[in-house]
């Protein structure tokens, strides 16, 4: 391990004055929400910690996660895990191409073996070999089962990966599936969201990067620190709610008013995320903000749950003071998961046959 | 005579994936043909659903054209309405899609084109030092600048549709968030702040000087900025020579207020004006892996060929226009719109066309925007309340930053019985049709040098950025 620089070197090495190290761990305690006491705990883990190599990978997706990541609000802080910590290899950002590309691929996983993080970005199709989504002329699915074979940890960046998005909605043409549903062996963080939060990107593979280890996670899987509320709790439009004022149309005269948009189809009472106390765009704003309810894209399913402009009705079933597990063992009940895993398995299999009689005619 | 085939791919530092297999002769490319590897069934998807689902699926399609995505699909469900959106909501809808079209044409120069000649394959050349100081991917000092700059434009956004990417505020009617005064001021602190980056790093002049430049030897005599160094690059490389288009580009017409659009409609084939007539669009399936018949948009079908058969080599169709190819994009545009540089970039139409013709139009849409906001009435309706009917048909039609964005959508007893979608990238990436006939950027690969051992060959990777491709939306 003594050839892998810690993040400091790599920090130093980038020009950054210890002054701006120090201020960094300070916004990455601020931002995981620890106490002003672990800024020496994160600084001393940077020095003398080898930095842990990343590779982040593509599947059926359309980027808005690594759109959103790249914009997060902290620049020294998009500069250290963007830049810096590197990404080893990124499909979108990197600099080399085609077959150096599949190269840097191979190298990476070889030279880092059973040490890095695998961040997905998408998810892989399953339906007819995989032959949806091809890289490198393989299904991408058996690129991201050989990139999980060798890494310490995955992280399933937005809806796409941790639930299917809306490539999965009825009829689900693709068969697109979530990762934890290809691959079974791996400890799995989900950040759903479509994309996720920037800062809670940041924060997750920055908690991952220091502590070494995964933060809490609910029961759903995704890091507590960031989905353990709804958006209803923390809305600055709740008062209106309380109060029984809401929108009625479009841009009537409530709108103006910012009263609530629950009865638009706001989805805030049954989705967890953090865009009501984080917000969006570096802190600018969220979508209930702009006068548009949630549509809950971090949340399994959002997708198909009928109109995106229809009022939740089920909203006194998880009760008000109901928490993100007991949603979650509420919805685990109702998910075919194995059925669904065992799909994967078999298409898998074949996925694999079909590539190699491709590879001959080639 | 030497005769090889190669396969490129995946191409990096493009949007999606994309895949290319090359036929070269005598170290020059003979044949192109692109496939794109990826397919989600979008069309599929939104069968049977509400129609305004399509305001959150179809953005959805991809991160970094959803706002185009999401106002071609409120275009076509007003126009399935008989709906105008309310003037100050169309206004608004503008601003926020110039927002994401610049912010796109300004990653797509610093982040996806120029780190290409960052690379050690041209050590030695006179210029390498400067681009990689300023462009080495991911550390180059123009690419800090402009993310920062980026992400300080997208507070507009932000601000105005809540978040981006898969931003929800754009709606048949109008949009969801009426600015204040407030915001107006906001919002102009955000875009003096761009034109800073514009002028200080890109340019290195002002906006207004940069769009009066008429011609190609103007603006190979700017000499200032991040837009010098290339230019210098664009000369030594000979890249207006590179690449070269067919001469044929399309736009359907970019930002609709309601005096009509600021950049008009039409086609320039040859040096010839024409007018938009969509009625003459087929996307054409014979080498797609796509079952059916060439057909409209309106009468079209995405049946996927599970069998992959033979003949077909991507899960792109091929849309013409009167039976011919059409580029689209940022250089197409200013060529329809008749600004006279484009139209004299366009007479070599390659890569050094497409970059310039991305670079005027960075200028063009900085100045519109800050007409438009000026233009804003934040006392008057955001929102009309389009009513959409149980049986209709509509079409919307929008510039992305790529290009020609268009949707088509037929509601039958309230529900979505047909949604066909044609993206910038369908058009420029699209396979051979029935004839034979390439593509736009198949055509445009011809001829491009291939030097001994080039496995992924730098004039193709020119070639093909030069275009900005979107896979995920080309087929989507």
């Amino acid at each position: 391990m003594s050839e892998i620089e810690t993040f400091y070197d790599v920090m130093r090495r980038q020009g950054i004055t210890r002054r701006s190290f120090m201020k960094y761990c300070s916004l990455t305690a601020a931002a995981l929400g620890l106490s002003p006491a672990m800024v020496p705990k994160i600084a001393h883990a940077m020095e003398t910690k080898p930095r842990t190599p990343v590779i982040w990978v593509h599947g059926l997706e359309c980027t808005c996660c690594s759109e959103s990541f790249i914009r997060s609000a902290h620049p020294l802080a998009k500069d250290v895990v963007l830049s810096m910590i590197s990404l080893d290899y990124d499909d979108t950002l990197m600099a080399a191409a085609g077959h150096a590309a599949e190269a840097a691929f191979e190298e990476t996983i070889e030279k880092y073996k059973g040490n890095y993080i695998l961040a997905v970005e998408g998810n892989p199709p399953l339906n007819e070999d995989g032959m949806f989504c091809i890289t490198g002329g393989k299904p991408f699915v058996e690129k991201l089962r050989h990139a999980a074979k060798d890494a310490k940890a995955i992280i399933s960046w937005g809806a796409c990966a941790s639930y299917g998005c809306v490539q999965a909605a009825k009829p689900n043409p693709t068969q697109a599936t979530p990762v934890h549903k290809v691959i079974m062996d791996k400890p799995i963080i989900k950040v759903p969201g479509c994309p996720p939060i920037a800062e809670v990107m940041t924060g997750v593979i920055t908690y991952m990067l220091t502590f070494d280890r995964m933060p809490e996670l609910d029961r759903q899987g995704r890091p507590a620190m960031f989905y353990s509320q709804r958006i209803h709790d923390k809305c600055y439009r709740r008062p209106h709610f309380d109060a029984g004022q809401f929108v009625e149309a479009w841009d009537d005269e409530n709108a103006r008013k910012g009263y609530c948009l629950y009865k638009m189809g706001c989805k805030g009472p049954t989705t967890y995320n953090a865009c009501s106390t984080i917000r969006w765009n570096e802190g600018v704003s969220f979508p209930i903000q702009s006068g548009h309810g949630c549509i809950g894209c971090s949340e399994d399913g959002f997708w198909d749950q009928g109109s995106f402009y229809d009022r939740v009705t089920d909203l006194t079933q998880f009760g008000v003071e109901a928490n993100a597990d007991k949603v979650g063992m509420a919805a685990a009940g109702v998910v075919g998961a194995g059925v669904a895993a065992h799909a994967a398995v078999t298409a898998l299999k074949a996925a694999q046959k079909k590539t190699q009689s491709t590879k001959e005619e080639a | 005579m030497t005769e090889t085939s190669l396969l490129v791919g995946p191409f990096n530092r493009v949007e999606g994936d994309l895949e290319i297999r090359l036929d070269v002769t005598d170290g020059k490319v003979s044949a192109a043909y692109t496939n794109s590897p990826l397919f989600r069934g979008f069309e599929r998807i939104l069968l049977g659903k509400p129609p305004t689902e399509a305001l959150t699926i179809t953005p959805r399609i991809c991160g970094i054209c959803s706002i185009s995505q999401s106002a071609a699909a409120a275009r076509a469900l007003a126009d399935a309405a008989g709906a105008t959106p309310a003037p100050e909501g169309e206004k608004t809808a503008a601003l926020l899609h110039a927002v994401e079209n610049l912010a796109d044409h300004v990653t797509h120069f610093n982040m996806f084109f120029m780190p290409d000649f960052a690379r050690p394959d041209y050590a030695g050349k006179p210029w390498h030092d400067r681009a990689v100081d300023r462009f080495t991917a991911a550390q180059g000092s123009a690419l800090r600048v402009a993310m920062d700059a980026r992400a300080r434009l997208l507070h507009i956004v932000g601000l105005l549709g809540g978040k981006w990417p898969h931003t929800l505020a754009i709606q048949p009617g109008g949009v969801t968030r009426a600015p204040t005064m407030r915001d107006k001021v906001r919002i102009s602190a955000d875009l003096t702040a761009f034109r800073r980056y514009l002028e200080q790093q890109l340019f290195g002049g002002s906006v207004e000087e940069f769009e009066a430049l008429t011609t190609v030897d103007a603006l190979s005599d700017w000499g200032r900025g991040d837009v010098a160094l290339f230019m210098e690059i664009a000369h030594d490389l000979d890249l207006a020579h590179s690449g070269q288009g067919a001469g044929r580009y399309l736009s359907f017409g970019a930002y609709p207020l309601p005096n009509g659009p600021i950049w008009q409609a039409g086609t320039w084939t040859n040096g010839i004006e024409g007018p938009l007539d969509t009625s003459g669009i087929a996307e054409d399936i014979s080498h797609a892996w796509m079952l059916g018949d060439a057909a409209h948009p309106s009468q079209g079908m995405t049946v996927p060929d599970v069998d992959m058969s033979a003949d077909a080599y991507s899960w792109c169709k091929a849309p013409r226009l009167n039976g011919l190819g059409y580029e689209t994009g940022a250089l197409a545009r200013q060529v329809v719109d008749g600004h006279p540089l484009a139209r004299d970039l366009a007479k070599q139409g390659g890569v050094l066309g497409r970059v310039g013709g991305r670079l005027l139009e960075i200028a063009r849409t900085q100045i519109a925007m800050e007409s438009i906001l000026a233009d804003i009435d934040p006392k008057a309706p955001f929102m009309d309340r389009a009513k959409l009917p149980a049986n209709g048909e509509g079409m919307g039609l929008v510039e992305a930053a790529r290009g020609s964005l268009g949707h088509w959508i037929r509601i039958e007893d309230g529900a979505i019985a047909s949604y066909q979608i044609i993206a910038p990238t369908t058009w420029n990436f699209s396979p051979r049709d029935a004839g034979g006939t390439p593509g736009p950027v198949e055509a445009a690969l011809v001829g491009a040098p291939v030097r001994e051992g080039e496995e992924t060959p730098l004039s193709v990777q020119h070639i093909v950025r030069s275009f900005d491709p979107c896979m995920v939306c080309t087929v989507h």
